[in-house]
């Protein structure tokens, strides 16, 4: 009773079919499992066009669902709500509101009864959070790109949802504003207690943010692939982390399985099922089989 | 510190030479606060000076080669006659707004204005018996010019008519001869005609040796020396200025508002004089209708307008009104039904035959249909509610009454909104239709609904669109707005171009030249307000992207 009174999202037998031109739809995602508990935080890793943004796409509920559910909360999602919210890899932000804008934005919608001096507060509390006190006036042009992702996470974070999406958010960043944004969300999920699904291809930040690393098998027809238990104590702590050993194995063993495994289960599972393969994952597979794959995990893409 | 402030007046004002579109000016700027002076001298040289010269190039070609082309109604005015007729047109509206002064002058401010009107009129014919003189002594030793120039031609002219006529005689007397002497069989037949075309051919050539010479007398008869036209025109300057004043005065002393009313009521007060001492009653009632008549004809006086001559200056006002009106009307339709477009395609389905077909049709055919369908609403403009409002409700200020709006007013108007359509609508629908899909993928995470979300993201993020789409409805308006005009003559720009073309008097070719600029440099203002506004909306200087 208690395991299931934990679980805070529930997603099965997920699929996602894109409708072919000539007729036979396309699947990208297939049979896709995960339970996720209640202040959890699961990294989802995969090579890039392996389907791994489709998954939080539809957890987010901007992607259709073509079989499949996904429950959360005890409750089967349609469409978005107020219950997830999302950081997008651009953080589209509307550039003719001012920082403070962009975060009222959502919370005026989300709190339609709170006084103005209530709404207030909570756009200033989130903007305070991620470190934006002193640029509430200022518009997005006036902000660097990490600091407009500061905003972008302000405004996730100011509907006090119970899911936090992150759509590799960090993926248009330089690695310094990266670790430092790293340690926001860490700070954030640590004091909000919040769930929270990240994708990424960067195989160091998806062991060190999170407490379960799920690898995707290649696309089509993507799955989970493995599922790597991450044992470290939180709050993390970067030096310590990334002296342990232990990083160094899981890491290892990341690299290992989207080196090959992921590789060559895609690739059979797609002639197993006798279908041509897409234009898109064709070139993808392509350009995965040309390039050395190291460079594609270390993140600096 | 004060270093630091001059710095941000100076980007302070860069900016708003940028926004406002004339970045023309912006080395001129930087050169002022001494920032790179060679490289802004550089800049002011090849993008300011060289433009300057290439332009002042092209007027003085046009003030070379126009003068040469004779056209039906004159020569192609030059640019210094084109500037004559702007300053005629500005004196022109200021003797209408002296005229107009005079009429409604009151009291003591009356006699103030016929004792300051009669000093400038004595003033004024001392000037015109002046310039006249000096016109008639130029006329007199231009004269002598044109005698000199004329008299070896003419002389030439009248020797050789001389010669010729002699000369004629003698053939025909000789031709006579040689006709007798055929009939007397003393000649041929050959040699008689052979002479008979030699006198012809002799008539042909020496008729237009004469004709070469009479063309350059008329010539020269017809381009007196520039003297003479000169001191002419300042003579008949003069005289206008004269006439002017006289028919200033004439309305201060006879014309005059005041004036006319105290005569129809001193003419009541008689009447009513006469109507105590009435012994009839046939007489008692004529008095007794004398005063209510004279009394209402002088409350009516009171109100009474002086009717202003259209000046160049009221017809660009009209024209800018109707413009505007169009315009706004434009916009009030364009941009809600491209925002409905562009959120739905359904609504776009449905809309883009009509909008195919009417878009390409001309602005002429659209103010013929107005005309027809809009002037069925006004059968009878004079008492329509409408114009009574806009031409005299005390509601509204002077300077609506001052339009007066015609249905011409509103047909041109409208044709205006038409044209002025279709890029405004298509241009909204289009940025509607673009937005950013992540703007829209925010607006569904944060749950917004439809109207927030068009409020607040779908109209911001496509503004820089249908502004872009409002300048060119704007220009084209302002472009059909001159032809609506000239065609349905409604009072404005178009319809003075039109009707200096239709008079034809020695100034309406440099009026029509003078009324091609004033369009243009409206033109290019209301262009620039709306880039200005453009650039006011638009954010994407660097900012979305991370």
């Amino acid at each position: 009773m208690s395991d299931k009174a934990k679980r805070l999202v529930e997603i099965s037998h997920l699929v996602k079919e894109y409708p072919n031109p000539y007729g036979d739809d396309f699947r990208v995602v297939e049979d896709f499992n995960l339970n996720m508990k209640e202040g959890e935080f699961v990294s989802l890793i995969g090579h890039s066009g392996c389907g791994k943004s489709t998954v939080l796409t539809m957890l987010a509920g901007l992607n259709e669902i073509s079989d499949g559910g996904i429950i959360v909360g005890n409750k089967e999602i349609d469409g978005p709500g107020p219950d997830r919210s999302v950081v997008f890899q651009a953080p589209c932000l509307m550039p003719w509101m001012t920082a403070y804008g962009n975060v009222m934005l959502g919370v005026k919608n989300i709190y339609p009864h709170a006084s103005k001096a209530e709404k207030k507060q909570i756009v200033e509390h989130s903007l305070s959070v991620v470190g934006l006190a002193d640029s509430m006036k200022k518009y997005p042009r006036e902000l660097s790109g990490g600091m407009q992702q500061r905003v972008g996470i302000a405004r996730a974070i100011a509907l006090q949802p119970k899911v936090l999406l992150l759509d590799e958010p960090f993926g248009r960043l330089d690695s310094l504003t990266r670790m430092e944004l790293q340690d926001v969300i860490i700070d954030i999920l640590a004091r909000e207690k919040l769930t929270a699904m990240i994708v990424t291809h960067d195989v160091d930040e998806a062991v060190f943010m999170a407490d379960r690393c799920v690898m995707m098998s290649n696309g089509p027809l993507a799955g989970v692939g493995e599922i790597l238990e991450i044992d470290f104590p939180r709050p993390r702590d970067r030096e310590a982390i990334f002296s342990d050993p232990k990083f160094f194995e899981y890491r290892e063993h990341l690299i290992a399985f989207l080196e090959q495994r992921a590789h060559i289960k895609g690739a059979t599972r797609v002639f197993s099922n006798g279908q041509t393969m897409g234009y898109m994952d064709k070139e993808a597979i392509s350009e995965i089989e040309q390039n050395p794959t190291l460079t594609q995990l270390s993140g600096v893409a | 510190m004060s270093q630091k402030g001059s710095d941000k007046f100076k980007y302070g004002l860069l900016k708003a030479i940028d926004v406002s579109g004339f970045k023309v000016f912006d080395p001129v700027v930087r050169l002022i606060f001494a920032e790179e002076p060679r490289k802004q001298i550089q800049d002011i040289a090849k993008y300011m000076l060289l433009p300057i010269i290439f332009c002042l190039v092209c007027f003085f070609m046009w003030d070379i080669i126009g003068p040469r082309h004779k056209t039906k109604s004159g020569e192609v005015p030059s640019p210094g006659k084109v500037l004559e007729a702007a300053k005629d047109a500005t004196r022109f509206k200021q003797r209408e707004g002296e005229k107009e002064a005079a009429f409604v002058a009151e009291g003591k401010d009356r006699e103030a204005l016929l004792a300051d009107s009669k000093k400038k009129l004595t003033e004024f014919e001392e000037k015109t018996a002046e310039l006249q003189e000096l016109s008639a002594a130029a006329a007199k030793s231009g004269q002598n010019k044109i005698d000199a120039s004329l008299n070896p031609i003419k002389e030439k002219y009248d020797t050789l008519k001389a010669k010729y006529k002699t000369a004629q005689t003698e053939r025909k007397e000789a031709i006579s001869t040689l006709a007798d002497q055929f009939a007397n069989k003393q000649a041929s037949k050959d040699e008689l005609i052979a002479a008979m075309e030699e006198d012809s051919l002799q008539k042909e050539s020496e008729k237009e040796e004469l004709k070469v010479l009479s063309q350059q007398l008329d010539d020269i008869r017809a381009n007196p020396p520039k003297e003479i036209k000169e001191a002419q025109l300042a003579a008949n300057k003069a005289a206008d200025e004269v006439q002017h004043y006289k028919k200033v005065i004439d309305i201060l002393t006879t014309g005059n508002r005041e004036v006319k009313k105290n005569a129809l009521l001193e003419k009541a007060e008689k009447a009513e004089a006469a109507l105590t001492v009435a012994t009839t009653g046939a007489e008692a009632q004529k008095q007794a209708k004398a005063v209510v008549s004279n009394k209402d004809k002088a409350g009516k006086a009171d109100e009474q307008k002086f009717p202003k001559a259209a000046t160049i200056y009221w017809q660009t006002y009209r024209s800018l009104a109707t413009v505007f009106v169009g315009f706004l009307i434009a916009v009030l339709v364009a941009v809600p039904v491209g925002i409905m477009c562009g959120l739905n395609r359904i609504v776009m389905a449905c809309l883009t035959p009509i909008i195919s077909i009417f878009r390409p049709v001309s602005p002429v055919v659209w103010l013929l249909i107005f005309q027809i369908i809009v002037g069925a609403f006004f059968p009878d403009p004079d008492k329509h509610w409408l114009f009574q409002t806009m031409n005299e409700s005390k509601l509204l200020p002077g300077f609506i009454h001052n339009l007066q709006v015609n249905p011409a007013m509103i047909f041109s108007a409208c044709t205006v909104a038409m044209c002025a359509l279709w890029p405004a609508l298509v241009n909204t629908a289009l940025g509607v239709s673009s937005i950013d899909k992540d703007h829209l993928n925010v607006a569904k995470v944060l749950r917004l609904g439809f109207w927030s979300r068009l409020f607040k993201i779908i109209i911001p993020a496509s503004l820089p669109l249908v502004f872009a789409g409002l300048r060119i409805s704007l220009g084209v308006g302002w472009m059909v707005l001159i032809a609506a005009e000239a065609l349905s003559s409604s009072d404005g720009l178009g319809k003075y171009v039109w009707d200096e073309y239709q008079n034809g008097s020695s100034q309406s070719f440099a009026n029509i030249i003078l009324a091609c600029f004033v369009v243009g440099i409206i033109g290019f203002f209301l262009d620039r307000i709306m880039i200005m506004l453009q650039k006011l909306v638009s954010f994407d200087d660097g900012s979305a992207t991370a």
